[in-house]
């Protein structure tokens, strides 16, 4: 297997672009990429296009090749990844593949999502699409609901108070404040969460992210060949993908995440590294206990701690732990099949020194952790500095 | 929708039949094609107890397309006598008075949406017992 790097990246800000079609956020980030890079669409290999919710919301299928005509790219390839929120992460599984076996040598990741054009109501029906249909169509159980499930879960095995697992949105906005994609770029109170209406009790607006529009892509090629663009670059260190039941009620526990806890470790195992070798972790906080959760499982704390993690301040810019360092998905804003490539673009300016504000000391090591179905697919990408 | 696939799933939306795996003996709800617990595709139909306790709950507030009438409702986890867990709708009770522990038994509601032609289609809930 030969080493895979990323070389550039390029994005949209999180926001709702009224103006901006698909193609529209797709085309921005895309050429941004290319143009930092220094190369034409045409030196592409092809392109991977992430995306859940398009054929929903938009009614477009075949979205790849639609956007690859928008590109004007022709003669190569274009494929679709569908798999939820961890679609982008998914995409970026398959092009590290191709690059690491030899079949491609340079392809351009893009995770693109327009939730915009969806009303509330529909954009629940559009979130719970991604659970098993058969199971759910007609009952009105909803996604926001089955999360409600697992944190009243967690509320109790841990006798932990929300305000305490609350703090995981408080982080998200004060990483957000300095990063110029992010949606919500402001302070935000445990009192304003509080305060915020229920979504499904006792899950509250302000604990998970709103839609989002935006779209973000990297390109990745094998290491040789970052060498000869002669571009700041870094290493994917591993790419891992562990699933488990969608049917909550088919899982022994609710708070088990096996999916998670197998992609990580085996992560681990890849890089030969430990969870307390990281420098920082981009979570998947689609609700502010399933940040508790990854936490926990991820390695960084014992069950039950995560909420003791979060109040050290040790998973902030300058903690020991440093996590969703420009927001993470309720700050810096959840485009769902975009995310895992926003949380690839943000782990390539960690560790090429390009962070800004948002900049961890002395990054060498970044994970990903992407996933749909409250873990029910995980991905979990290792970006290590090069050199 | 398509009627034909609401026909399909007739026996578990309105009988409450899942299905058992004949080399583990686990059951599922709703019914499945391969065991998800240890891989045989030797399951058979099992229809499930109509009773049980709600063991977990939650209120919804935002809810999906066709719903937003019936807000504020119940979503519950239902443990089947049978220890099946199946997450359903809680219907017939305020959402100040549901409570963990609550027995609870099926009934067939009707959905507030229709198929083409305005067939009226129904699925589970479950609603507290009456003693």
């Amino acid at each position: 297997m030969r080493d895979v790097a990323v070389v550039s990246i390029g994005y949209t800000r999180v926001s709702e672009h009224w103006e901006k079609s698909l193609k529209g956020l797709f085309v921005e980030a895309s050429l941004k990429a290319l143009e930092s890079a220094g190369l034409s669409a045409r030196s592409l290999d092809g392109i991977y296009v992430a995306n859940a919710l398009s054929g929903y919301i938009q009614g477009q299928t075949n979205l790849a090749n639609v956007l690859a005509d928008s590109l004007g790219l022709y003669d190569k390839f274009a494929i679709s990844v569908d798999a939820g929120g961890a679609s982008g992460a998914v995409a970026i599984h398959e092009a590290y593949r191709d690059v690491a076996h030899g079949i491609r040598d340079l392809v351009l990741v893009c995770g693109v999502e327009k939730m915009s054009e969806a009303s509330p109501q529909e954009m629940v029906s559009a979130l719970t699409s991604v659970e098993d249909q058969e199971q759910l169509r007609y009952t009105s159980v909803t996604v926001h609901s089955l999360a409600a499930l697992i944190y009243k879960t967690y509320l109790k095995r841990y006798e932990v108070k929300q305000e305490d697992i609350a703090l995981m949105s408080v982080v998200d906005h004060e990483h957000a404040l300095t990063c110029s994609h992010a949606q919500y770029p402001f302070k935000l109170s445990v009192e304003a969460i509080m305060d915020s209406a229920f979504l499904a009790e006792p899950i509250r607006v302000l604990e998970a992210p709103s839609p989002a529009d935006g779209a973000a892509a990297i390109i990745m090629c094998s290491h040789e060949t970052a060498k000869e663009l002669g571009l700041p670059h870094v290493r994917v260190a591993a790419s891992e993908i562990a699933r488990d039941r969608f049917n909550l009620m088919e899982r022994e526990d609710l708070l088990a995440m096996r999916a998670l806890v197998e992609a990580s470790r085996r992560a681990y195992d890849r890089a030969n590294i430990k969870s307390s070798d990281l420098s920082f972790a981009e979570l998947y906080d689609d609700y502010s206990v399933m940040g508790v959760i990854a936490l926990e499982k991820l390695g960084f704390c014992g069950p039950g701690e995560g909420v003791e993690l979060l109040r050290s301040g040790e998973v902030k810019l300058r903690g020991s732990m440093p996590v969703n360092t420009f927001g993470g998905l309720k700050a810096r804003g959840a485009p769902l099949g975009a995310i895992g490539v926003y949380q690839a673009a943000e782990a390539f300016l960690q560790l090429t020194n390009g962070a800004g504000q948002n900049q961890v000391k002395d990054a060498r090591i970044g994970l990903t952790h992407t996933s749909c179905g409250f873990n029910s697919v995980v991905v979990i990408n290792l970006f290590e500095a090069c050199c | 929708m398509a009627t034909s696939a609401y026909w399909r799933t007739r026996l578990h939306r309105y009988r409450l039949v899942g299905n058992k795996c004949v080399a583990c003996g686990r059951i599922f709800f709703p019914p499945r094609l391969v065991c998800s617990n240890c891989g045989s595709t030797k399951l058979e139909e099992h229809k499930l107890p109509e009773r049980g306790k709600l063991v977990e709950y939650t209120i919804v507030h935002l809810a999906p397309k066709g719903y937003d009438a019936v807000v504020p409702y119940v979503i519950g986890i239902v443990e089947l006598e049978n220890g099946v867990r199946v997450v359903a709708q809680i219907t017939d009770v305020d959402v100040n008075e549901v409570r963990e522990g609550m027995e609870v038994e099926l009934t067939i509601r009707r959905l507030p949406e229709q198929l083409e032609g305005g067939m009226i289609c129904y699925t589970y809930k479950f609603r507290p017992v009456i003693s």
